[in-house]
């Protein structure tokens, strides 16, 4: 898989600092008009914050077909499940799809107790993401 | 038995303090990962849930945890004069079928009963008394 411009969203660094935590965005367009989205550290409270208004208008104002990539996400709590899952709204709504990748085990299980994977697809590699995307 | 005791305003700065002072208490016990990461997340969801919901007056409060390590379980008790709430009451909402049905609230409390293997609420001289016990690996 060829991988295309990497930018952040404001042409800025995408790297964000909140007072001990940091969240980080990185956007990556992939052949085929998909968006790649990395999130990395903490999406709790203070990191959803820190970059909800980015990841909406990576994944919905931009309404391409997303995959998420949580493999560097150590800890989500409700706020960042929410912010998941409203992106996954907005880009259902454009037509669009959005799959999650590469939660570790104790993110994974959150995810599961929250039962997210009945509204997003969630599976463990890339590979599967864009698979499960284009299915 | 250790144990540790925090006032956590009404602040949502306040809640990385909290968090550090609660990993700066917890570091010499040696706790396993996902111990770290369920009380991490019920100390989220408590905070955040007051922080919403608990204070319609716009003053400043507090909520004082008090948090204590026995060998077998991590007991967590968040007591603040807010608005009476028992969570308890509200049974977790059945997981939604659709995204455009996915209700934002309630998230938080069904993640704290998941993680917990007892929650007890009681209500005492104005105050709430939300205690999550966490079972030890």
């Amino acid at each position: 898989m060829r991988r295309s411009a990497r930018h952040s969203l404001d042409g800025a660094s995408p790297v964000i600092s909140l007072e001990g935590t940091t969240m980080q965005l990185t956007l990556t367009e992939l052949d085929g008009a998909i968006n790649r989205v990395a999130l990395a550290g903490r999406l709790d409270a203070p990191g959803a914050d820190a970059v909800g208004l980015k990841f909406t208008t990576a994944v919905v104002s931009l309404g391409r077909p997303s995959i998420i990539d949580l493999s560097e996400v150590s800890f989500v709590a409700s706020m960042g499940i929410r912010m998941l899952l409203s992106g996954a709204r907005g880009i259902a709504q454009k037509g669009g799809k959005m799959v999650l990748f590469g939660a570790n085990e104790l993110v994974q299980g959150v995810l599961d107790d929250a039962a997210i994977d009945q509204l997003i697809p969630i599976v463990t590699t890339e590979a599967q993401a864009l698979d499960a995307l284009r299915a | 038995m250790a144990h540790l005791e925090l006032a956590v305003p009404n602040d949502k700065q306040a809640l990385e303090q909290a968090r550090q002072s609660v990993l700066t208490f917890i570091e010499p016990h040696r706790l396993s990962p996902r111990e770290v990461y369920k009380l991490e997340l019920v100390l989220e969801e408590a905070l955040m849930n007051r922080l919403w919901h608990a204070f319609p007056d716009g003053k400043v409060h507090s909520t004082n945890i008090v948090l204590h390590l026995r060998p077998r379980a991590i007991e967590i008790t968040f007591d603040d004069d807010g608005v009476p709430f028992n969570p308890l009451d509200h049974a977790p909402a059945a997981p939604a079928t659709s995204l455009q049905e996915a209700a934002p609230g309630g998230l938080g409390l069904a993640l704290t009963r998941r993680a917990a293997s007892q929650c007890a609420y009681e209500y005492v001289e104005g105050r709430n008394r939300f205690t999550v016990v966490l079972d030890r690996a």
